[in-house]
This record gives structure tokens, sequence and C-alpha cells, in this order.
């Protein structure tokens, strides 16, 4: 949906429409349920409250002052977002929430320097004095180059007919229920079903000093299915997740009952499952959300901000090899209905598909401008920021490990006795030694080329240069998540998307209680 | 502070709301300035100022509940916020639970969460003490050339409070934090140390010059580390590892998660969990604490509560609905900010120092030091734990070389019991603390 004007007045006509044919449909409260901000802006068109206060020649003004003291650029970042949250527990709608964060922030930059203050009140006066308050960081001659920013149009990575944020309310309860009903009856020793569900619609405008201006619209839907099974005193737990950036079409092609159920029957599998092993051992990772290894290991190292300033271990590698000839990681910003993806970055660059690490050799960083201005090279689309209380900075999109040759399934022939990582939890790393780890939340052993007995979960640890040495075999199967993934850094969370294919490892030390 | 008007629309909206049809309504106002800077090689990299000023609203009418948040404070927005909030109330299933504090007596001491010192400070104050603490860090060692940054900041806030029987309630606080992570060089291995501080009053904070000297150490600390073989040992976490440790855990102790069968303790109260050496206690009105206020995001005054007293589990940590389905007072738990739901969390939650005075890692005869824990590892639903660490190999009671690229693993049912020593070295460097602990035996994973 490019936010220009010929288009938003196709967007009111397809939006009204919705809404009126839900009236005559007898549901109101598709209506009194949306918010007023939301029902206003789908007949309004996207962005356009922000374009009320924020339009064209505001920017210019507060963008100027921002300028005023020096520096080389500044930008604007307006956002509002409409949130309704969910929570179903034992049984029972817990608690429904609309979330109505607002608000504005400006940064100005100078080389390495950046000054950032915001406002929850969105106001031409209330933005000056951000403008002012983001400029005391540099102490420079004033420059007065006049700033003219244009609309810009930015092509979107995909388009959401019917996202599912604007779904009625009572729809959204009802997949909830089901999900809730599912998990409960496959088995009597499921004792807690937990579902968080939340779904987000993201107005945001983006003014710069170097003329740009851009609106957008961007919808995320997440539900998590959590799922407690008992019985002869232990415990265990099992997750499934579903979203991404979807159209309400996608229930009806992606099954609740079904994901619910996997999350039970993995809670039953891990109330039978031994402990994990310790120590090294050839490992081999599960498709999809495994991803989260590449992520950890290499993805943050390749982030600019560490290469400019020289703390990443991957600083000063461009070109050079630091992983198997076998491994192409991509950073994909249009990868369709990903988490991570995005028309534009929170800088305003449109978003792109770059490809990090070919044959194993650093081809490119995750770059946003500033890094950009003092490294000399392009922005890569990929700078974001959690919301307008924060200053950007360079983010992974979806992330993924590209497509190998291996039949996944000779990935465990050879093995006499290893690990195999069904489910992932989370990971972290630190990227100035590279030394990372993911959590395993269900894992196998592998004996004599088969997956054998289940085991619980475990930590993997590795260095990441050793660690990406080690992968000897990459599947055909590659799958790329879209219903989990949020990544922290600096205390910023912000929506990702991870995959590979199935993966192995000629060794890797694993984390578990058994020697 | 907040603006007059905000406080008004506060009361408007929870008036608003109960003329519309709630019968039961409560406001949550959090006004606060964060001010944070950043400073790498002497020069200023952020300077970051921000105002906050938001409104949560829980409203509950026939039992359901429906919340609403923001920071969108126009006068007409919001009365169309109000109404459409309980319109979404009717989709909650009802809960006899679902009820508002009814009365508040808010202890008539001071806890002394609100320093004048700290909201004096500017941001020019703050990148002196950011500044202190580098230089201070340059000046240890010479394999020091380089930090990630080092961060100061504070933070001022105001909460006001309200609900359909409890007039406005209000308390401010501050808080002032400084970190510094430098970067240690040795050949091609750099190894970077955090030492952080956060603390409600300036006076009580580390001197800059004692942050950056601290920092340094831990990078030092690090440097020729490499994995050890792996081995059956017993295992001390120092302070701030165990503190890392008991965060994890503090979901085990949540009244909820014991409801639900989401906690590995489900049915232990009154039992032995953890070695008679353990006490764990959780203080929302510790003098000057991080973590103490007044009442709790529900409106609940906060408490004093001996969670496990001499290893033996005596109480669970409740918000109001976990009090009222298990029948006993809540204890003030309830943790939240403007734009979340009140949900069991920790006030200072710590293990209280040991009363004996253990040489933890003078009585090892083969064992681990760990000083630094990565990744999430703990898992209370199952009682399994299996984390990435670091620290130093200890021969002979001596701490011998230093150790990265290995996990510790074992059940945390035995590792509780099996807690073989507490130092007496507890100390509040953020709202949740431990004194060094003694594990008899984990599985260190390593090499071969």
């Amino acid at each position: 949906m490019p936010p220009d004007r010929s288009m938003s007045r196709r967007d009111f006509l397809r939006r009204g429409a919705l809404i009126t044919g839900a009236l005559a449909a007898g549901l109101p409260e598709a209506v009194s349920l949306l918010h007023p901000k939301v029902a206003e802006g789908a007949i309004m068109g996207i962005g356009q409250e922000l374009r009320d206060v924020l339009n064209e020649e505001t920017v210019n003004r507060i963008l100027q002052e921002a300028l005023a003291r020096g520096g080389d650029a500044a930008d604007l970042f307006a956002e509002q977002r409409f949130r309704t949250s969910i929570v179903l527990d034992a049984g029972k709608i817990d608690s429904v929430t609309y979330g109505y964060p607002r608000g504005a922030g400006v940064r100005v930059v100078r080389r390495n320097q950046t000054g950032y203050a915001f406002s929850d009140e969105i106001s031409y006066s209330s933005l000056l004095d951000a403008a002012r308050i983001a400029s005391s960081v540099v102490e420079t001659q004033s420059r007065t180059n006049p700033i003219d920013v244009r609309l810009r149009n930015v092509e979107p990575p995909f388009t959401l007919v019917n996202p599912e944020p604007l779904m009625l309310e009572a729809t959204k309860l009802g997949i909830l229920q089901r999900m809730d009903a599912a998990a409960r009856s496959t088995d009597p020793r499921i004792v807690s079903v937990r579902i968080d569900y939340m779904d987000e619609t993201r107005d945001v405008l983006i003014g710069t000093s170097e003329g740009v201006y851009v609106l957008d619209r961007q919808y995320l839907t997440s539900v998590a299915c959590s799922v407690a099974a008992q019985a002869a005193g232990k415990r265990a737990s099992g997750l499934a997740t579903l979203g991404g950036r979807i159209d309400s079409g996608y229930f009806e092609h992606v099954s609740p009952e079904a994901a619910a159920r996997d999350a039970a029957r993995q809670a039953l599998r891990l109330l039978d499952a031994g402990p994990a092993p310790a120590g090294p051992m050839p490992v081999v990772v599960a498709p999809g959300w495994g991803g989260v290894l590449i992520h950890e290991s290499l993805g943050h190292a390749l982030e600019a901000d560490g290469i400019r300033r020289g703390t990443s271990l991957l600083a000063g590698l461009a070109g050079t090899r630091v992983a198997s000839p076998l491994v192409r990681v991509v950073d994909d910003a249009r990868w369709p209905n990903g988490r991570g993806s995005y028309a534009f970055d929170d800088e305003g660059t449109p978003g792109q598909r770059t490809v990090a690490v070919e044959g194993g050799v650093i081809q490119s960083y995750l770059i946003d401008k500033q890094s950009g201005r003092l490294m000399t090279l392009r922005s890569t689309g990929n700078a974001r920021r959690m919301s307008y209380r924060n200053w950007p900075i360079p983010r992974m999109t979806n992330t993924y490990l590209d497509v190998g040759t291996s039949d996944p399934s000779s990935l465990l022939s050879g093995i006499t006795k290893g690990f195999y990582a069904a489910e992932l939890a989370g990971g972290s790393v630190e990227t100035t030694s590279g030394n990372f780890n993911f959590t395993v939340h269900e894992g196998y052993w592998i004996e004599n080329g088969k997956l054998t007995r289940p085991v619980r979960g475990a930590v993997l640890v590795g260095n990441s240069l050793e660690t990406m040495q080690r992968i000897e075999g990459i599947g055909t199967d590659l799958r790329v998540e879209q219903t989990r993934g949020t990544c922290g850094k600096d205390g910023q969370m912000v929506p990702v998307g991870v995959g590979q294919p199935t993966v192995r490892f000629s060794s890797m030390t694993v984390g578990g209680p058994s020697i | 502070m907040a603006r007059q008007s905000a406080v008004d629309l506060a009361e408007k909206m929870r008036v608003q709301a109960e003329r519309s049809g709630a019968q039961e309504a409560e406001t949550y106002l959090e006004s606060s300035t964060t001010t944070e800077v950043r400073l790498r090689q002497g020069q200023v990299e952020l300077l970051q100022q921000s105002i906050v000023q938001g409104i949560g609203l829980r409203v509950f009418r026939d039992r359901r509940m429906g919340f609403l948040y923001t920071t969108d404070l126009r006068d007409t927005v919001l009365t169309e916020l109000v109404n459409r909030t309980l319109a979404l109330t009717n989709q909650a299933t009802p809960r006899d639970e679902n009820r508002i504090a009814e009365n508040l007596s808010v202890s008539q001491s001071d806890l002394e969460i609100r320093d004048p010192a700290v909201a004096a400070l500017r941001p020019e104050d703050l990148i002196k003490l950011a500044r202190a603490a580098e230089e201070s860090a340059f000046a240890q060692d010479e394999r020091i050339q380089t930090t990630r940054d080092v961060r100061c900041g504070t933070s001022v806030g105001e909460i006001f409070f309200s609900n359909t029987f409890i007039p406005r309630q209000t308390y401010a606080a501050t808080s002032i934090w400084l970190s510094a992570t430098p970067i240690a060089t040795q050949g091609n291995q750099r190894r970077e140390g955090t030492y952080e501080e956060r603390k409600r009053f300036l006076s009580d904070l580390a001197r800059p010059e004692q942050v950056g000297q601290l920092a340094v150490a831990r990078a030092l600390a690090r440097l020729g580390a490499a994995p050890v073989p792996s081995a059956r040992v017993p295992v001390v976490f120092a302070a701030e590892a165990a503190g890392m440790f008991l965060r994890g855990l503090f979901q085990a102790f949540s009244a909820l998660n014991v409801i639900e069968q989401r906690s590995f303790l489900a049915g232990k109260v009154g039992q032995q969990i953890a070695s008679s050496a353990v006490t764990i206690i959780d203080d929302g009105t510790m003098r000057r604490g991080l973590g103490s206020v007044y009442f709790d995001g529900e409106g609940v005054q906060t408490h004093r509560t001996v969670v496990v007293d001499r290893g033996v589990l005596r109480q669970l940590l409740h918000s109001g609905p976990t009090a009222r389905r298990m029948n006993t007072t809540p204890t003030g738990n309830g943790i939240r900010s403007y734009d979340s739901l009140p949900t069991i969390g920790p006030t200072n939650f710590y293990i209280d120092n040991g009363s004996s005075t253990h040489k933890l890692v003078e009585e090892v005869d083969r064992g681990l030091h760990v000083t630094g824990l990565a990744g999430f590892g703990l898992d209370v639903v199952s009682g399994e734990y299996s984390q990435q660490v670091d620290g130093q190999w200890i021969e002979k009671g001596v701490l011998t070389k230093p150790v990265e690229g290995v996990t510790v693993a074992g059940r945390l049912d035995e590792m509780l019991l099996g807690i073989t020593g507490v130092g007496r070295d507890l100390e509040f460097r953020s709202n949740v603390a431990s004194p060094a602990i003694r594990f008899k035996e984990l599985t260190v994973g390593g090499v071969a």
C-alpha cells in the first residue's frame, strides 16, 4: 500500500466498503470496536492523521531547527500504533487490552554523535522543543541550508488485502477459544493452556534533512500458545506460534487447532524425554526457527555500528572468509509476510534484500545511514527502532542461512553419536568475542545416523568464527519463520524473521546435565 | 513533573468509565523524565532526553476486566477510548477474583526513593561522571585501549493512582545509573567487561573511578579464557551471577505460575525446597531500594515477605487476583507500568547473606567459579537448568585460569537443595541481588 494520494483514495474506497459491508451484515461491533482513529485512518488514508499535524512544511521547519547548531543530518519520526491484546488463561478470557501509544522524536547526527529527544504529544511546538534538545549534542557553527522534504512513493514488499488486525474482535476471540479447546482435549495430562494474542496497526511518518518524506502503515499479528503437561511429578512445556504480517485469510490456510495440538504434543513428548548430553559432539539443527543460530552467530556481528566502532569481531573483515564456503547469509526486508519486513526502514530508506555472506565471505554489512556516512557506504535499509521513543540503530530484518544442496535426511548419516536440535527457544551473543549460545527446547539423540531418544532442553554454545567453519552440510529445506522472533539490542525490541534449512555442524558444545 | 491537566484527565477518565457502566475503575498515570548520555573515547556518542506521560485505565463490569493505555492525552480522543474499552470488556470472561483494592494504608515511614540531588542533575553532570569512569578505565592497564561505551543516566518519575474506592495516591521516585564496558586486548583476543550500578540516591552510587576500575578488572580477567573438559564438580556463582540466576528463578515463586501448574515449586509450600543455608526475601519497603515503592500497580501496600526461610518455602508472591484465588492476602507484587496490566514481579528480591563465614572458593578442591551468565536457560516449568557461563577454574581452593565457552546444567530442585554455602557479599546494584552461592555439584559442559 504505497502511501501516495491516489492509492489512499483506493484505500479509502476499499476500507470504506469493508466497514460499511460489516455494518450491512449486522455486525455493528465492526465499527464500534474499531479504534476511532483506526476507523478514521482507514477512511482518511495511511498516516493521514500524523500528516495533518506534520505536513511537509512543518517538518521542514522542525528539521531546520534541529540543524540550527550544526550537524550532518536530522530526522523526524512520528508514530501511532493501535494495539489489541487478549490473554486467554485457564480457559478464560483473562484480559482484553487496547493500547494507543503515539508520539514523535527528533534526531540530530554529527559524525558518530547522536542527539535524540521525543515527545508523547505530537504538536509543532513540542517537536520544536525536541529538536532543540536533540541539537544540544552538537556545538558547531550553524548551517542554514534550506530543507525541502518531498513525499516519496515506496514499493511495498507485499500487499495485504484485508489485514488480520482489522478483523472483528469476536473472530479473534473465537480463534483463541478454538486453540484452547484443541490443546486441552489432546490429553488429560495437559494441565495448563495460556494463549497470548497481540495485533497492531502502526502508522509511521518520517522526514529527513536529505529531503525524504514517507508515510506507511504496518500490520503485525502474533499468537503464542503455551502448554504445560504434568505426570508422575514431572512437568514439561510446549509452545506453538502463529502470525506474522498477515491477511485475515491466513487462518483459513493455517489451522489454529493444529498449532495448539502441536504445542500440547511437544509438552507430552518432553514429559518422557531424558536428560540432554554434555560436551562436544556433532550437532544437526532443524530448519526454520533454527535460524536463531545464524542470527546470533553472524547476524549481530555484521551490524554496522559494531563494525564502524571496531567492537565487532567481524570489523575489518569485509571480503574475508569467516564461515564454511557453504554459507550464504541473506537479510531480506521484503520477505512475504515476514515479521521483519517493511517498505522502508525507520530512517526512510527502502527495505532491501542484502546478501551479507556468500561462499563464507562477507559481502556486505547491515548498514544504517549514520554508519554509512562514517564508512562511506550506502545504507542497506537496516535502521530500525522499537518506537518513537528510541533512535534508530542497525538491525536485522528477516535473516536466513540460504538453501543448500544436501538431502535433509542425509545430514544425519555417518553420525554415530550426536545431538539433534528440533526446537529452539532463543539465544544471545557477545559481538566482541563472538561467544554465543542458543537454547534448545526439544532435542533428540542421533545414534548411528538415526534420531532415537527425545531429550529435554539444553543450551548449545560456541564461538562464531569457529562454529561457522564447522558447517559441513546444508539441506534443501529452507524455511523462514514468520510467526515468532523478537530481537533485543540496546534495550530495543523489534520483530524479526529468522530461517535456515537443516544444518549439520561437525562439532558444537552441548550443555546438558548428562555426562 | 506531571502536568496538572494530565492528572485531572486521569481522574476524569475514571469517573467517565464509572458513569458509563463500569462498576469499578482504576487509573494509573506515569510521568517521567529520563536522560542518558553515552560516552566513548572521550566523546559524547549519545545524548537522549525523554519525557513520558501515559495513562492506564482498568475497568471492571460484572467481574469482567478491560484495559486501555495511551499516551494520547487529547480530551476528545479519551472519551471515545473509554467507551470503546467498556464495550471490549464485555468480551472478557467474568472471574470472581476480578476486583480492585478497596482500601490502601500507605506506610508512614519515608522509603527514601526520591533524591532531589538526582533530580537536579543536568546532562553536563552526567557527561562528567561518565568521563571520569572512562578515564579511570583507560588509566588501569595498557591492554585497555577502547571501550564499547560508558553510560550514565537518570530517571525522575511520578505515579498517580486512584480507583473507585481509593482517592488519589501519589509518589515520586528517582534513579541513577552508571555503567562502563571497557574492552581488553591481548594478541588477537578481545574481551569486554561490564560493571553497572543503579541506585535511587546519587550519594549511594559508586565513585565513577571505582566503576571504571571494576569494569576493567572484569575485562582483564577474561583474557586467555578457554573451555575446560566436561566434568561434574562443585560450582560457585559469584554474587552478580547468583543475582542473575535468582532473577530467572523468580517466576517459580509467582503464585499464578504455581496455581496454573507452571512452576516446579507447585505443591511445595511448607516444604524444604533449598538447603537450610538459603533464605529468600522480597521486600518492597527497603529503604532506598530500587524496587521499593509505597504501593504496587494495583494499589496494594508493599510488604516485606520471607519467601524461603532457611530452605523452607513459606510464602508465594501474589497480585490481588491470585491472593483472592488462594484466599490469602496480596503481597504487593503487582508490578506494572502505565502500558501493562499488573503482573507478579519482584520488588527488591534477594537471597539473604549467609550467617556463617563460608570460604566458598577456598573449600573447593576442583571446581568452577562462575562470574558471567549469558542467554536463557532456566525453565521454571520443567525445573531444568542449562546456561552458558564464564569464570575461572578452581584448583585446591585457588582460582587458576580463566574459562569460557562452557555450560553448567542441573535440575533446579536438586541444585537448590544442594547449595552448600552462601556468602556474605550481598549488595544491591539492581533490584534483584544475591551473595555468592555454592552448588554442591553441577555438570560443566566443555571440551572432551
